[in-house]
């Protein structure tokens, strides 16, 4: 259990930095992939904020003990090991969730493709986390 | 009946001295000017990742502005107004549309209110764009604020009047809160330009 905990909090700062630093050069270099967020689809009084930045510990933690459970069936090299496990967590739960959430939402193909894509990449660097330092 | 003769003859001196003009109120009206409903009105603002401009294209309902003098007899008392639903703003996009209705509190504030306060002169309407300047109250989410307003007044071909007028404002004068959207990495500016263009005539 503190193993999981323990990689978790550190995939948790890792993706804190990466996912948001990300996101703030994404806003700040292609502007126009982020006017459709000018919408009251999202919040916009502030007041999720704190949650809003939780995400990238909520996702890690969640990350680390699937991680902690399957890491047998995950083989091969660090790299190949975290790949196949931020594939396995799109197609599972990231895939599913961006079809209902297109299909039910005003929201633009670009947007789930861009979620789809950002979530990928979260899992991906979370594997790789876990690969080394909970192999 | 000698009552009633000192009381005529008061009357009359009264009228002829201007008496009820001056104290009793501006009288008649100077002029009225009838606000069609081709006039138009937009709203103009920022935010970190783009500019949005939200019309009215079309305001959908003649109303009257009336110019009285004022007591100091330089400037000109004006009464009317426009009121204009904030749910015919339209920003060229969907989402934003409803992020301005939403901002705007439009669900418990439907309109939007302009009164006509003042002007610093009778305008003298000819074709040649004249600068005036006045005073009006905005409403805007229940919350009233007086503005100076910069107008440009001219005659169209038709012998309308047309009135441009545009005053900048910020969301806080009004206590609202711009939005911000993804914890805050994209924000709306607090700073809004609003411009009228009401096409009126004289009656």
């Amino acid at each position: 259990m503190k193993k999981i905990l323990i990689t978790g909090l550190i995939a948790g700062c890792i993706l804190f930095v990466l996912s948001y630093g990300g996101l703030f050069l994404g806003v700040r270099f292609f502007p126009k992939l982020f006017v459709a967020y000018d919408n009251p689809l999202f919040n916009s009084d502030g007041n999720r904020d704190v949650l809003f930045y939780m995400h990238a510990f909520i996702i890690s933690f969640a990350l680390s003990w699937f991680w902690d459970r399957f890491k047998v069936l995950f083989k091969g090299t660090l790299l190949m090991r975290g790949l196949e496990f931020g594939l396995v967590y799109s197609v599972i739960a990231l895939l599913p969730v961006m079809w209902i959430s297109f299909s039910s939402l005003d929201i633009t193909v670009v947007m789930v493709l861009s979620w789809f894509l950002y979530g990928l990449a979260q899992a991906i660097i979370a594997g790789l986390v876990f690969a080394k330092i909970n192999p | 009946m000698r009552y009633k003769n000192i009381l005529c003859i008061v009357l009359v001196l009264c009228s002829n001295t201007g008496f009820f003009t001056h104290y009793m109120g501006s009288g008649a009206a100077l002029k009225k000017w009838v606000v069609n409903e081709n006039s138009s009105l937009s709203v103009n603002g920022s935010t970190n990742i783009n500019k949005f401009s939200c019309v009215i294209p079309a305001y959908g309902r003649i109303d009257t502005i009336t110019l009285n003098k004022s007591k100091d007899e330089k400037g000109i008392v004006l009464s009317g107004s426009i009121d204009l639903k904030v749910n015919s703003f339209d920003c060229h996009n969907s989402g934003m549309t409803k992020q301005l209705q939403k901002t705007l509190n439009q669900k418990q504030f439907p309109l939007l209110h302009i009164r006509f306060l003042s002007l610093d002169r009778l305008p003298v309407i000819t074709a040649k764009p004249q600068l005036i300047t006045g005073m009006v109250d905005i409403e805007i989410a229940g919350v009233t604020k007086r503005f100076g307003i910069n107008y440009q007044i001219s005659q169209d071909a038709e012998k309308g009047i047309d009135l441009l007028g545009s005053r900048n404002l910020n969301f806080s004068d009004f206590n609202l809160i711009p939005p911000t959207k993804l914890g805050g990495m994209i924000k709306t500016k607090d700073q809004l330009t609003v411009a009228f263009n009401l096409n009126m005539k004289t009656i």
